[in-house]
């Protein structure tokens, strides 16, 4: 024992011996990966690297817009919602390199593991100077100065107009943190409604379509008891479903609307502007019961904790249940095709939010910003943000991809001789055939048509855009308000992850009955539950 | 200097007296075979644990880590969720790793037993491939075997035989009282048949010789399968086994797809307690915080082997596991 | 306990019955799988046949024409990164049972050390990029290679081979590495074969060291181009085609097959007493 003791010591040793060299050698790497990556991504005109410490407020004013440089060569880092290198996204790039004339350096990491990436990048040192990022890592790069400050650009700029004239600044507006922009989204976050089968309305006698919640329990009720799939026995089906109670992300309820209503699981901001956390309001606890009261009738599916997103569509599509909230847009589509593939009546309704939901939920957008070492930022953000929402050539790119490769209007006959043939005439525009996925048709580049905040000159929507998926996403356009984008503070990082996830479960339990109301909140008050949820108000509100 | 200490600690073991320098002299061609594994341990393996001093600060990742000394461990040990997924981590780890080991001797010293060379091969070759299906597959896949409505395989059959009525099905995966068995049984299927691949390759290595003289002495089959296949595995059991306890803390994939909201108290582990930590906090992670939470789960490995190792030298005739 | 000829053929048929039911139980869940697979309907439950059976999805899986280079990569790094492996873990498992040489110890436990602690996502990727390792293939053969656990199972199929066969070598004035060569080898076929199938499962199926580390969608394998078709459906903007299910089943049962021929393969390597001859004296 002596003698593994002893020599186990002296594997220690090593490693600290190694860790007590490793802190020059450490930074050797820092300044030397540096030199390392940038031959990679060629001589790029940002970064020249004193990136370790950012200055928060590098260049903040765009006073004169008139004598902005126009830079030569950017490093952007992307997810998958652009086109990837089998979607050709290098054909892609030429192109948008040719109509803004900025040679273009691409960083696209695996869809999945992108944020992962975005952390290892930025850690590296070696900044991109332009990269997407989701509203989490927005509000914390934006705090810790990694980003930045486009607030004047955006005031003085052509887009904001545009936008305004779009009715789309307001998307902008909410991305502000503490009255500043840091980032641009380039389409509304989309959201999702609720979708009721139709034939099913039909089979139970239902003339019209629910439009409060007390309609909509009957609809519930009468597709979980009567025959609504027409196979001859009663019951066996359900109303709706989920993948599970609450949702993972914001805005938690977007899933499960008609039951949460107006509740908020989480922190909110209030008209007068300052910040509460809804899990403890009288509309929370409204909320839970009628979860538990739909929960016990049987008419949300009874495996609604355990199910996946994938499993909810697959049940939807063999007629296990009715009523599916989910994407409006694209997936309005996609619903009807796999329903019609299956032999079944695709004919879905996109219910308007009933009267006590109101609205639905629009997912905070991605955006897309400029780091704050960036050497011509203002530069970057007229030359490259800007004309991505220019209304004309560049936007279309960004929304359609290229001509003959992503979309085209020659004649054509697409999979010939295949029950979902499709000819087109000379001069109809339609999506070129993907190259990634054979078998299905490209509808969008990176901005999605239905979603833009600025209107494209000649957009060949109206024409080629499915009925279903224009009439969805309209619906969800006119009734929906924006998720509010929750700064982030330093105790929300220590604190709010064990909230949430005790809120889950007390969520989760009540549904299912295995806890009363005031069992969940009175557990909510001795797991430290409300005084966490005090300590991040109160840090939200200072 | 190294060398040096080597030899206090090596010397009093062997017993010889021969000149240090004679002795790694004799074995020069041993340690040119091992460079390239001490070399590709020290890039691949040491100078990343650098990083390890990472648990002393807080870091981001932007900005410098700063010292923060044991902030990030009085941070860990100080939420109330942590404890219950230090429990929950050792006991659910440790009684699938027996379970699974367990399952897998069982079914190498029967599958061992059969004679019929293409049976077998048929056997083994369908017992191995759930082990192929991701977590997340697998996952699916049972929540709907296991689905508490006439969907659910089990309950279905359950309900046939008159064991669970019609109206009251179990949700396996949706209770307290059934998630940890419903888990193991899970892990038994899918890695039991993945595990007896090391078992019978080393079956394989067997001495027959042990079985003939066995039956000339009329051993029967459960005495030559209790009597010699059995402990001729039994130094691969014990590897395993230890070996494994150095990882059971790192428990993650398969309880994170299989858990959810109501069934956490039981099902919690460690890495998925700070996966939602991180992850629901609704802020980039705290790269420092997450070193600490590393470097305490392997501080707790090491201590499992240190203990087992001690133990298992017993059997192995003073000789440690690695 | 007989020992009749009678008895231990009703042993024989009680435990062949015993596997069948074992495989049957372990069938049932993949069944589904392959079921959908050859599905065009989509369906939640189970089914025993395809209600509406088609080969679409293997079709199309295969017909992809962004998954032939894919498939090329997985299979050279599988076969490259296998045969690294197995060389790292043979020469390390040699020395750890020369349990007389100096510093044999500190070698065991420094890798044993290497198993149980680890730096952290960030600290290894900087020094992989600092060697200019990141988005090349080297990475992903290389980094899996020195699989501690794997080194030590080796090691104790090494422990069974009889020492008078190293003493015998030692006379005949073997180098270590021609013992290595001349005897270990050819005494550790099925531990080669059972190490190195796990190796290559492991190369086969790794998608994290390709996520982590590649940002390069050129050099990704088959496994993170299939992992893409299994989970990229859930995108708000995915494009959901009807034979999306099927598709991804497909994906499921495709990555399976080579497994499912190499293995039995191997297994002649699993045949009883190999080293027996070698034993006599």
């Amino acid at each position: 024992m002596k003698k593994k003791a002893l020599s186990l010591l002296l594997a220690s040793a090593m490693v600290v011996s190694l860790a007590a060299c490793g802190g020059s050698s450490d930074d050797k790497n820092a300044t030397g990966t540096t030199g390392g990556t940038s031959t990679e991504t060629s001589t790029n005109t940002s970064s020249s690297s004193g990136s370790e410490t950012p200055g928060s407020e590098t260049s903040g004013g765009s006073e004169d817009t008139s004598d902005i440089e126009k830079p030569a060569e950017i490093t952007i880092l992307v997810d998958g919602t652009v086109f990837t290198q089998e979607n050709a996204r290098d054909q892609f790039m030429a192109k948008l390199e040719e109509l803004i004339g900025i040679k273009i350096n691409v960083i696209q990491p695996d869809h999945d593991a992108y944020y992962d990436n975005v952390g290892q990048i930025i850690a590296g040192g070696d900044w991109p100077d332009v990269m997407i990022l989701s509203s989490t890592y927005y509000s914390a790069y934006a705090a810790e100065g990694v980003l930045w400050d486009m607030t004047e650009a955006w005031d003085n700029s052509e887009l904001k107009k545009r936008q305004e004239a779009y009715n789309g600044a307001g998307v902008v507006a909410g991305m502000e943190i503490d009255g500043r922009l840091y980032g641009m989204p380039s389409a509304r976050g989309n959201g999702c409604v609720t979708y009721v089968k139709k034939k099913w309305l039909d089979n139970c006698g239902i003339a019209n379509a629910p439009t409060n919640y007390d309609e909509y329990l009957a609809m519930l009720e009468a597709f979980t008891t009567g025959d609504p799939d027409g196979d001859g026995t009663d019951g066996n089906t359900f109303g709706v479903t989920a993948a599970g109670f609450v949702g993972t992300e914001a805005p938690y309820v977007n899933y499960l609307p008609e039951f949460y209503q107006d509740a908020h699981p989480s922190f909110y901001q209030k008209e007068d502007g300052t910040w509460a956390d809804g899990f403890t309001e009288d509309s929370m606890k409204a909320a839970l019961g009628r979860l538990a009261d739909a929960y016990k009738k049987g008419v949300i599916d009874p495996t609604t904790l355990t199910n996946g997103t994938a499993d909810c569509r697959n049940k939807f599509y063999s007629d296990d249940f009715g009523v599916f909230t989910y994407w409006a847009g694209t997936w309005a589509t996609n619903l009807k095709t796999n329903l019609e593939n299956n032999g079944l009546d695709g004919e879905l309704i996109a219910l308007p939010p009933i009267k006590e939901v109101g609205s639905y939920l629009d997912r905070i957008p991605p955006v897309w910003c400029i780091s704050s070492t960036c050497e011509n930022p203002e530069g970057v953000f007229k030359y490259f943000i800007e004309p991505m929402q220019d209304g004309g050539e560049v936007q279309f790119l960004w929304t359609y991809g290229v001509e003959d490769v992503h979309w085209s209007t020659k004649a054509e006959t697409l999979y010939e001789g295949e029950e979902k043939e499709k000819v087109y005439e000379e001069g109809q525009f339609h999506g070129c055939d993907n190259l990634e996925n054979p078998g299905t048709q490209y509808t969008k580049a990176h901005i999605d048509p239905a979603l833009a905040l600025v209107e494209l000159k000649d957009d060949p929507r109206n024409e080629s855009a499915a009925e279903e998926n224009k009439a969805s996403a309209e619906l969800f356009a006119q009734n929906c308000v924006t998720a509010d984008l929750v700064p982030s503070t330093d105790q929300m990082t220590e604190y709010n992850g064990d909230l949430t996830t005790l809120k889950n479960e007390l969520i989760a339990k009540v549904a299912m009955g295995e806890m009363t109301i005031d069992e969940a909140y009175a557990k909510y008050e001795s797991d430290h539950g409300a005084e966490w949820s005090q300590i991040i108000v109160d840090s939200l509100n200072q | 200097m190294k060398e040096k200490k080597n030899q206090s600690s090596a010397s009093p073991a062997t017993g010889t007296n021969r000149a240090l320098g004679a002795r790694i002299y004799r074995y020069k061609g041993f340690y040119v075979m091992f460079l390239p594994v001490f070399v590709f341990a020290v890039i691949f393996n040491y100078l990343p644990m650098l990083g390890i001093r990472y648990a002393f600060t807080n870091y981001n990742g932007i900005k410098k880590p700063s010292i923060v000394w044991f902030d990030n461990f009085n941070k860990m040990f100080s939420m109330p969720g942590f404890w219950t997924a230090f429990g929950n981590t050792l006991v659910i780890s440790i009684v699938k790793l027996l379970l699974t080991t367990f399952f897998a001797v069982v079914v190498s010293l029967f599958l061992n037993e059969i004679m019929n060379i293409h049976f077998k091969k048929v056997v083994q070759t369908i017992i191995y491939l759930p082990h192929f299906l991701s977590w997340v597959v697998t996952a699916s896949l049972f929540s709907l075997i296991l689905a508490p409505t006439g969907q659910g395989l089990v309950n279905s059959f359950l309900v046939s035989i008159g064991v669970v009525d019609s109206g009251n099905m179990i949700y396996f995966l949706g209770s307290t009282k059934w998630w940890r068995f419903t888990y193991y049984l899970i892990n038994v299927w899918k890695e039991t048949g993945w595990q007896t691949v090391i078992f019978m390759a080393t079956l394989a290595g067997m001495n027959t010789e042990l079985y003939e003289a066995a039956s000339i002495d009329g051993a029967g089959r459960w005495g030559k399968m209790r009597y010699i296949t059995f402990p001729s595995l039994a130094n691969t059991i014990l590897t395993v086994l230890i070996l494994n306890l150095a990882k059971v803390m790192n428990l993650f994939e398969s309880a994170f797809v299989l858990q959810n909201d109501a069934v956490l108290d039981v099902s919690n582990v460690l890495e998925t307690y700070i996966y939602y930590q991180s992850f629901n906090s609704g802020s980039i992670p705290n790269y420092g915080y997450t070193t600490a939470v590393g470097l305490f789960k392997s501080i707790v490995g090491c201590l499992l082997v240190l203990i087992c190792n001690k133990w298992s030298k017993k059997v192995r005739e003073g000789r440690g596991i690695v | 306990m007989g020992k009749s000829g009678k008895k231990i053929s009703v042993f024989s048929i009680v435990n062949g019955l015993i596997f069948i039911i074992l495989c049957l139980i372990i069938i049932i869940p993949l069944w589904k799988i392959l079921v959908d697979s050859f599905d065009l309907k989509t369906a939640y439950g189970m089914k025993l046949w395809p209600e509406t059976f088609g080969l679409d999805g293997y079709k199309l899986v295969f017909s992809n024409p962004t998954l032939y280079r894919p498939l090329l990569i997985s299979v050279i790094t599988t076969v490259c990164g296998t045969i690294i492996a197995l060389m790292l873990s043979t020469f390390g498992a040699y020395v750890l049972i020369q349990w007389d040489m100096p510093g044999r110890n500190l070698f065991a436990n420094m890798l044993l050390f290497t198993m149980i602690f680890n730096g952290g996502m960030i600290p290894t990727y900087l020094v992989l990029r600092s060697l200019h390792l990141t988005d090349t293939l080297l990475v992903v053969i290389l980094f899996p290679a020195l699989n501690v656990y794997n080194l030590v199972l080796m090691r104790n199929f090494f422990e069974g081979i009889p020492a008078s066969l190293f003493e015998s070598a030692t006379l005949d004035g073997c180098s270590p590495m021609q013992t290595f060569i001349r005897i270990v080898l050819p005494m550790s076929k099925a531990a080669l074969a059972s190490i190195g199938l796990m190796f290559a499962v492991t190369y086969w199926n790794d998608y994290t060291h390709y996520k982590l580390y590649i940002m390069n969608s050129d050099l990704y394998n088959f496994q993170m181009k299939l992992r893409g078709m299994i989970m990229g459906s859930d995108l708000p903007t995915a494009s959901g085609n009807a034979t999306e299910n099927t598709i991804k089943n497909a994906a499921i049962i495709v990555v399976i097959i080579p497994f499912m021929i190499l293995y039995p393969m191997l297994q002649k390597y699993f045949v009883k007493g190999v080293n027996i001859g070698a034993v006599k004296e």
